[in-house]
């Protein structure tokens, strides 16, 4: 595919702690408070927004934020941050209730993906595909690809054992358990299977990836995108591809994760070695045959962000990268306070970089001293908070959700359909993801303007 | 849409220089002054209950 249509999901972690740090309300109650607001707008703790975006409360009290489809990979990072900003809000207001309320509590919410207990949440990322592009092919390619893309986009951190501590590119390499399968929760696998489109079911399928980690750094989730969408297109193009089939994903997943220089060998299925570098490298140079001179950017980023790891000069990769930025921090940090790794401190500050509030978050202390990369212009991010993206589906989704909410009426939208909660209301079936105009979508809108009450609308929660 | 700078150090193109220079100082206060300001703000996060912080954060699992 020429265009693809992606989104992110990201299931954020979420704790409320008194002044001493101690738990002051179970994670069930406080997203109870933090969703105070959307259930008030929306009757409901699933709802989309006026940008399109899905905003709900997961299994096991995960506040989820679902970006709307984007075709624009830097639309879809602005879309990302966005969400960080909409669900920051709602925890300051949950906040300042609490305050209000007298309470000493105060709800954090930490865009990361494992708590102190090795609790594991994923950020999900979706590319549509063509049906008719052989699903069954896809893995075997993208698998090698997906395994070692963890040393240019993987949100560092430090795994722990008895008696040791080590720095390494990704935690959630440690929850994989398979390859692929249907699964999400008991064996977590690399890619998904479940089969949800939402589009026509005859022309697209979904490619559910749950391997990545929740990235601060918009250059490493941009990157996570551009890059995966190339070596999608390189497979597609049906050009001759590197067999780089590993011997065991599981086992290469974790070793990888753990071999910072990149290049400690990997055995293949074939009976030889590879390294992590080299799979990188082989698809980088691969793609290069398929990117438009639009895409030579992501191709010289890539390129960095590997030789950050081959060269071990960090210099470029560690205000850019969310591991290598973290890599810098933890080791000036362990220095200055004579700790190692393993100390408490470590695993707060971990979590203190990904919090999501402007204020605590050491992400965005660093942002500020341009010692993690600012990207996306301030507008954009602020304007992706109201407005979906215009080149896909989601254009029309936002369009509807916003009249509705400013003309007060009641509606229903999930990913494909639209419709209005009133006697008799027709839903309108929106299948084709590229869709940007569509006269169903004009009558549906035309009906909420003429059915808009004189009332002022409900303040919305973004 | 607009394609964006990856390799300018922070701010991209369309941040503005200005305003980066505003929040930091200037680059030279970012890479030396700032760098301890950072740490020493970082002290006060860590100080105060790391620990017991960390060991409330408990969830059961997502996906």
């Amino acid at each position: 595919m020429k265009r693809r249509v992606g989104g992110l999901e990201t299931e954020f972690g979420l704790v409320c702690v008194r002044a001493d740090g101690t738990r002051a309300m179970e994670p069930e109650a406080a997203a109870r408070e933090l969703f105070r607001p959307v259930v008030a707008m929306g009757r409901s703790s699933n709802v989309f927004l006026r940008n399109a975006a899905r905003l709900y409360l997961d299994v096991g009290s995960h506040p989820e934020y679902a970006t709307a489809e984007c075709d624009d990979w830097w639309d879809l990072v602005a879309q990302d941050r966005a969400g960080e900003r909409i669900f920051a809000d709602l925890t300051a207001q949950a906040n300042q209730r609490l305050a209000a309320d007298g309470q000493d509590a105060r709800i954090h919410l930490l865009k990361n993906n494992v708590d102190s207990q090795g609790n594991a949440f994923g950020s999900h990322e979706n590319y549509l595909v063509d049906r008719r592009g052989e699903f069954t092919r896809l893995p075997r390619y993208l698998l090698p690809f997906l395994v070692t893309r963890q040393i240019i986009t993987g949100a560092g951190g430090v795994v722990r054992s008895d008696d040791s501590a080590q720095f390494v590119f990704s935690r959630r390499s440690d929850h994989m358990w398979e390859a692929v399968s249907s699964a999400t929760t008991r064996t977590r696998p690399i890619i998904n299977t479940r089969d949800e489109p939402h589009g026509d079911p005859t022309r697209f399928r979904r490619l559910h990836v749950i391997v990545g980690d929740s990235t601060m750094s918009e250059v490493s989730t941009y990157l996570r995108f551009a890059t995966t969408d190339l070596v999608l297109r390189a497979i597609e193009s049906g050009r001759a591809l590197p067999e780089l089939t590993l011997h065991d994903d599981i086992a290469a997943i974790r070793s990888v994760s753990r071999d910072l220089t990149g290049r400690a060998p990997i055995p293949t299925a074939g009976g030889a070695t590879t390294t992590a570098v080299e799979v990188q490298q082989r698809w980088l140079d691969l793609a290069a045959g398929t990117a438009d001179e639009t895409e030579q950017g992501v191709l010289e980023t890539w390129q960095r962000a590997i030789d950050a790891v081959r060269t071990g000069d960090r210099s470029w990769a560690a205000t850019h990268l969310d591991w290598a930025i973290k890599e810098r921090l933890f080791t000036q940090v362990t220095e200055r306070r004579g700790v190692d790794l393993s100390d408490p401190a470590i695993e707060r500050l971990d979590l203190a970089y990904h919090d999501i509030d402007p204020g605590q978050s050491i992400f965005r202390n660093l942002q500020r001293r341009d010692l993690a990369p600012s990207t996306v212009a301030e507008e954009r991010i602020e304007a992706a908070r109201e407005t979906a993206p215009t080149t896909t589906r989601a254009h029309l989704r936002g369009q509807v959700v916003t009249a509705a909410q400013q003309h007060g009426v009641d509606h229903v939208v999930d990913w494909t359909t639209l419709r209005l909660t009133r006697p008799g209301a027709m839903p309108v079936q929106v299948l084709d993801p590229f869709a940007t105009s569509l006269p169903a979508v004009d009558a549906l809108l035309e009906e909420i303007r003429s059915l808009g009450e004189s009332s002022p609308p409900p303040v919305p929660p973004a | 849409m607009s394609q964006q700078s990856l390799n300018a150090p922070g701010g991209g193109p369309d941040e503005g220089a200005e305003e980066s220079a505003a929040t930091t100082g200037g680059q030279t206060f970012a890479s030396a002054q700032g760098a301890d300001d950072l740490l020493d703000e970082i002290d006060a996060v860590l100080e105060s209950n790391a620990e017991t912080f960390v060991r409330s954060f408990v969830q059961k699992g997502g996906q």
